[in-house]
């Protein structure tokens, strides 16, 4: 019912992007991105730094990118620019080793709002792209953008589903596991360098945990029937996740150890889906307690549960967004899944797709400003992701079927510094 | 009973047949879990030859009979309660099952498309344990039925029509 009055933002964002001030979402900040400068034999590092970090830029939904050339003479004040920034590089070196120092100058003042300078090796020429953008969305904007992170999912070849993972932006797939079984719903540990997920490697649907360091993965929940819907807390030290050990599903929580395992949901319909909020304090998920799929939130502990969702027959996998505000998930409505937000409270619904295929499985991306999901509007499911007002979309996965995906953490480099 | 030894030749051509197949399948169906399709012809003793001992007691049957005696109940979408017809094919495969003390099956639990993987897995094994326990009032012994659920991952036909959604909302009976 509220669905039919939920007015899809994709009418209101596709076409313009207007100029104006710093925001998220629709507003956009022109950034007038030079091509980047080299010395010595860098001219094609230079230009795969700046292509990169072009793409990068672009793909934040945060800047309007205008391709410029290098500034030959001092910037001069233009105060009619306000709230547009102007990016210049320089790549220096040969052979394999390598440093590139990337500028930002406020268009308005013409001064430099963020310098830096990285040494790198040639190998490393994405990534280091990958973390300057980073770095300059920390330093305008005051939160870190996630081009540094991965996303897994669910390749489907044939009747074995694997998973894989890709950079964020849908570059460098690679499969992760080969059991050449079926692998499903695959989850990041917040340190990101481990993967929670479902597996029929030994027959049943068991829990276990891809260790991405040493390249295995080892069981972790195995009672007989499915161990599945795993989601960390925010500390690591839990897996939330649903089994069906009582007769139906119920949600669980099961330390990283796998010692404990403490019981929070009791009823005799499924609840799955679990998803924690970002101070591990309340979990969101599904339930069909009142007949059909509804969101539904409790305490880390289990009470206090109480029905989020108020409109739509059918709702289903939370996902609760990192800064704790809003929560995504995914609603049939006359036999059509669509994204949908709302506020943490329930409040406000909004459909962020529409009319295309089934949208499903939304994922935050870890800045929050992206939502991952998959989607059959080309035909076979495949994974896309979009700015979380619904805007931006772009098609991450092509070919064989692609689903769950899963937006990872950004990187932990202990002794670096985050700040511009 | 006393057999040829046109039988018998022909029973050891069968089952040498048979063995070439079940290997081709076995090393095929590594690459997957055991899952949708028949499974592959056995080499239970009833069909070896080289022993001269008589069959087992006659309520252990072949795999394959009991798979072509064994019938899947289908749901309503997002239903995991039996209907008219799922009770009828339940309690045919109940009076097989009741007459051969032998036979074990894998209820297999399986969901349309539509809808999330990890509802559709909890939904999945709510048909198969609701398939099961009506099973259990014919007098059917749990120990004799596992369950497994495939969500949504292993339809039985690919399309995306109600149809195809009808024919893929099923408890499917495997036999053990």
């Amino acid at each position: 019912m509220l669905l039919a009055l939920l007015v899809p933002l994709r009418a209101r964002t596709q076409t313009d992007v207007r100029i104006g001030i710093q925001a998220s979402g629709t507003v956009k900040s022109p950034l007038l991105l030079a091509s980047f400068r080299s010395s010595g034999g860098a001219s094609g590092v230079a230009r795969e730094v700046h292509d990169v970090a072009r793409r990068d830029f672009d793909f934040s939904g945060v800047f309007a990118v205008a391709d410029v050339e290098p500034l030959d003479s001092k910037l001069e004040p233009n105060p009619s620019a306000a709230g547009a920034v102007r990016v210049e590089g320089i790549v220096e070196g040969e052979g394999d080793g390598y440093q590139f120092t990337g500028e930002v100058f406020d268009l308005a003042t013409a001064e430099s709002m963020f310098k830096r300078t990285y040494p790198f090796r040639r190998a490393e020429a994405r990534e280091i792209a990958h973390r300057f953008v980073d770095d300059v969305l920390e330093a305008l904007t005051g939160e870190r953008g996630i081009c540094e992170t991965k996303v897994a999912f669910i390749r489907s070849t044939g009747k074995v589903k694997e998973i894989w993972v890709m950079d964020y932006d849908g570059m460098n797939p690679y499969q992760l596991t080969h059991d050449r079984s079926l692998a499903l719903s695959p989850t990041w540990a917040p340190w990101g360098t481990e993967l929670a997920f479902t597996t029929y490697k030994r027959g049943n649907p068991d829990l276990y945990l891809f260790d991405l360091k040493r390249g295995a993965s080892y069981p972790f929940s195995t009672r007989p029937g499915p161990n599945f819907a795993p989601a960390y807390s925010p500390d690591g030290k839990w897996v939330a996740c649903a089994l069906y050990r009582d007769g139906n599903s119920e949600i669980y929580l099961i330390s990283r150890d796998a010692q404990t395992a403490k019981r929070l949901t009791r009823n005799s319909r499924i609840d799955s889906g679990p998803s924690f909020n970002p101070t591990g304090s309340q979990i969101v998920f599904s339930s069909d307690r009142s007949g059909s799929p509804q969101i539904y939130v409790m305490d880390a502990e289990g009470v206090s549960q109480r029905l989020l969702t108020l409109e739509g027959k059918y709702n289903d996998s939370p996902r609760w967004s990192p800064k704790g505000d809003r929560i995504a998930y995914a609603a049939r409505h006359d036999g059509i899944f669509d994204v949908v937000v709302m506020d943490a409270n329930g409040q406000r619904p909004f459909q962020v797709t529409s009319g295309a295929g089934h949208n499903e499985n939304p994922q935050w991306s870890a800045d929050g400003r992206k939502i991952y999901f998959s989607s059959t509007r080309q035909g076979r499911r495949q994974i896309f992701v979009m700015n979380a007002d619904g805007s931006d979309v772009v098609q991450l996965t092509r070919g064989d079927e692609c689903f769950n995906p899963a937006a990872g953490p950004r990187p932990r480099r202990p002794g670096v510094s985050r700040s511009g | 009973m006393r057999r040829s030894p046109w039988t018998l030749i022909f029973l050891l051509a069968a089952a040498l047949l048979m063995l070439a197949v079940a290997q081709g399948c076995s090393s095929r169906r590594k690459s997957a879990p055991p899952a949708e399709v028949t499974p592959p012809p056995s080499t239970s003793e009833n069909t070896n030859p080289d022993t001269e001992e008589p069959p087992p007691p006659a309520t252990r049957p072949s795999d394959d009979e009991s798979q072509a005696n064994l019938r899947d109940a289908y749901f309503d979408y997002d239903d995991a309660s039996l209907r008219e017809d799922a009770k009828a094919a339940l309690e045919g495969n109940a009076r097989y099952m009741e007459g051969r003390s032998s036979a074990r099956v894998v209820i297999e639990g399986h969901c349309d498309e539509r809808g999330s993987v990890e509802y559709n897995l909890a939904l999945g094994e709510k048909r198969a344990r609701a398939a099961k326990e009506y099973l259990t009032t014919y007098g059917i012994t749990s120990s004799r039925i596992t369950t497994i659920s495939y969500g949504k991952e292993r339809p039985f036909d690919p399309g995306h029509s109600e149809e195809a959604w009808a024919k893929n909302r099923r408890a499917h009976f495997v036999a053990k």
